[in-house]
């Protein structure tokens, strides 16, 4: 089935496209793609006007700048996985994209759409969440940021405005003493998660002093597990300590069974890549090697 | 509302001026305006890989994309692969396939080989592995992966030994292993083998599969309609289905936040 008619516009700048989503009816963005096309096609998306933002050159970036990871609405999932800079400081991003769908896909899907998308299933937001990103929404009124915790509301419904534009995902840059890691459990490659754990530690003298910890896959947004984040804090990485943080993780997700797995299969699994990804986080962090009790 | 618009691809080397509608997709210009069937339709959803084609030199999958989105690129299909600089007769990458039974129904290929093409422009020495990431979006119902692994370790082989024999640059008409018989390639390149189930051209239609893949994960990340229907009622200001469709759902598991 094809996509229902609908207009095409192609802004060039970040303005033209806030203007047309101002101004035009029932305006939807077109990024990547990746996952906009299969709902047009199926009929599950049927907006009168798709406002392709891939001709607007300012968005395509990855940087680090005014101690942040900047990844504008045109980064692709493939930028993240090409890049230098993201193998050599950040380890959640480097996990986390050669899992992203296939290489196909990654060459036209964005970060952005994806975190737009809010698919509970998708990896990036667990990402942002572990991270304690922002997003930075571009409306007729300016410029605002969301922090991820406040962005995501239910599977594919998030709290950005109906005229707002995403221009940028950011995260802090890595302190001296950080290290941040992406699990991932999937069928095969390619697949979307069955359940995915990102981490982020922060290290003062060989304390955890900052603990962010995202999932995938396993409730209706991704979602934060605060109770091993606080579970974490202030103390020093051990197996014990991890074990227990990956118990918490597991307790706090709300996986649906399904016919890849059941629920308490998936919760076994968070509490193991949670395990998984604080042991790499902490290894990265350059303080600590925690003896592993899941190994790989 | 459903204007046509004038674009210009260029399709293996050759441009072509056409006119679609915005929501044609770049697999549909190409099979059923361009009239080159090569490129396959397998599942329609992202999904299967049967639709791969390079655009300006990557792997992309042409029924993710609008042919509109896609006006003054290159695009390279299957049908390109014998003229080729690094071709002989036909592509070392289509001989791999015919030597070591990398098709078997020949459906996938098209879109394998062009998986692989992409692979060896980037890595011309890959190993196992780096193969079967780079095929990983491309599924082969058959599931002869082994054959198509090795077929496409053939071409890397093939070409590596030929860019030796020529001090390298690329042969041009020097015959070399298995590529000189007559082609029975018919197979891979689908306009005359095992070709596309036809659709009559008529892009309305569904790929028609019964054995479509259905999706990622099976149907459920498109099973989103009632989310999908209720964000709309929201985003025109009702935000009642939503929310009615949330509580449930977040009652069921009980409140997180
Ligand atoms: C077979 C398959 C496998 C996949 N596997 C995975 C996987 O393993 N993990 C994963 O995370 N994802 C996966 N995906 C989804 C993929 O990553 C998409 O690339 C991503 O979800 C959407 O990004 P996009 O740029 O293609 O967005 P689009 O499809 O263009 O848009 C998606 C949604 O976001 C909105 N949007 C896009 N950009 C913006 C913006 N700048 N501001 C506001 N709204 C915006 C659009 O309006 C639309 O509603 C898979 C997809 C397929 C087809
Ligand atoms: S038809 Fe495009 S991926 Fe299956
Ligand atoms: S050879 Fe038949 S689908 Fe792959």
């Amino acid at each position: 089935m094809k996509s229902a008619p609908f207009e095409h516009h192609e802004p060039e700048t970040v303005d033209e496209a806030v203007s047309l989503l101002e101004s035009l009816d029932d305006p939807t963005i077109l990024a990547g793609g990746q996952s906009l096309v299969p709902m047009l096609r199926f009929r599950l998306a049927n907006p009168d006007v798709v406002v392709d933002i891939n001709g607007v050159d300012s968005l395509d970036y990855l940087r680090e700048e005014d101690g942040h990871l900047r990844l504008g609405a045109l980064a692709r999932h493939a930028d993240v996985e090409d890049s230098a800079l993201i193998d050599e400081k950040y380890g959640s991003f480097a996990d986390a994209a050669p899992l992203v769908a296939d290489p196909q896909i990654r060459n036209r899907g964005t970060v952005v759409g994806s975190v737009a998308q809010a698919d509970p299933k998708g990896d990036w937001g667990s990402i942002l969440l572990a991270h304690e990103g922002d997003v930075i929404a571009t409306g007729p009124d300016g410029d605002r940021a969301i922090p991820a915790d406040e962005f995501f509301l239910l599977p594919y419904d998030t709290t950005l405005g109906e005229q707002e534009l995403i221009t940028e995902i950011r995260v802090p840059a890595p302190e001296a003493n950080e290290g941040s890691a992406y699990h991932k459990l999937k069928r095969k490659t390619g697949d979307y998660a069955m359940a995915g754990v990102g981490v982020r530690l922060v290290f003062d003298d060989g304390v955890i002093e900052s603990a962010g910890i995202g999932m995938t896959a396993v409730d209706i947004t991704n979602a934060r597990a605060t109770d091993a984040e606080e579970h974490l804090e202030g103390e020093r990485p051990s197996p014990d300590l991890f074990a227990k943080a990956g118990e918490l993780a597991a307790e706090q997700s709300n996986p649906e069974s399904d016919e890849h797995g059941g629920a308490d299969y998936k919760e076994r699994m968070v509490d193991v890549l949670t395990q998984r990804a604080l042991g790499d986080a902490a290894e990265r962090a350059g303080t600590v090697t925690v003896e592993r009790r899941v190994t790989q | 509302m459903t204007d046509e618009r004038e674009i210009t691809l260029t399709v293996n080397g050759t441009e072509h001026t056409i006119e679609v509608e915005p929501r044609r997709l770049l697999v549909h210009a190409i099979r059923e305006d361009l009239d080159m069937t090569g490129t396959h339709i397998g599942c329609d959803t992202g999904n299967c890989g049967a639709c791969t084609v390079l655009k300006d030199g990557e792997p992309i999958k042409s029924c993710l994309m609008f042919a509109a989105q896609a006006d003054g690129a290159e695009i390279l299909t299957v049908e390109g692969m014998e003229d080729l600089p690094e071709a002989d007769d036909i592509h070392p990458l289509q001989e791999g396939f015919r030597e070591e039974h990398g098709l078997q129904c020949g459906y996938c290929t098209p879109g394998m080989l062009m998986a692989g093409k992409a692979l060896l422009d980037e890595h011309p020495d890959p190993d196992e592995e780096t193969i079967r990431d780079a095929i990983s979006g491309n599924l082969c119902r058959c599931t002869g992966y082994q054959n198509i692994v090795r077929s496409i370790e053939y071409a890397a082989e093939e070409l590596e030994n030929r860019a030796a024999a020529d001090g390298g640059a690329v042969a041009a008409d020097g015959a070399t292993g298995g590529g000189s018989a007559a082609s029975p390639q018919g197979d891979a390149s689908p306009e005359g083998g095992h070709a596309a189930p036809e659709f009559g051209g008529d892009a309305d239609t569904f790929c028609g599969r019964e054995d479509c893949c259905g999706g990622p994960d099976g149907a459920d990340p498109f099973d989103r309609d009632a989310l999908l229907e209720a964000n709309d009622a929201d985003a025109a200001g009702d935000a009642g289905g939503t929310d009615d469709a949330a509580d449930t759902d977040a009652d069921d598991r009980g409140d997180t936040k």
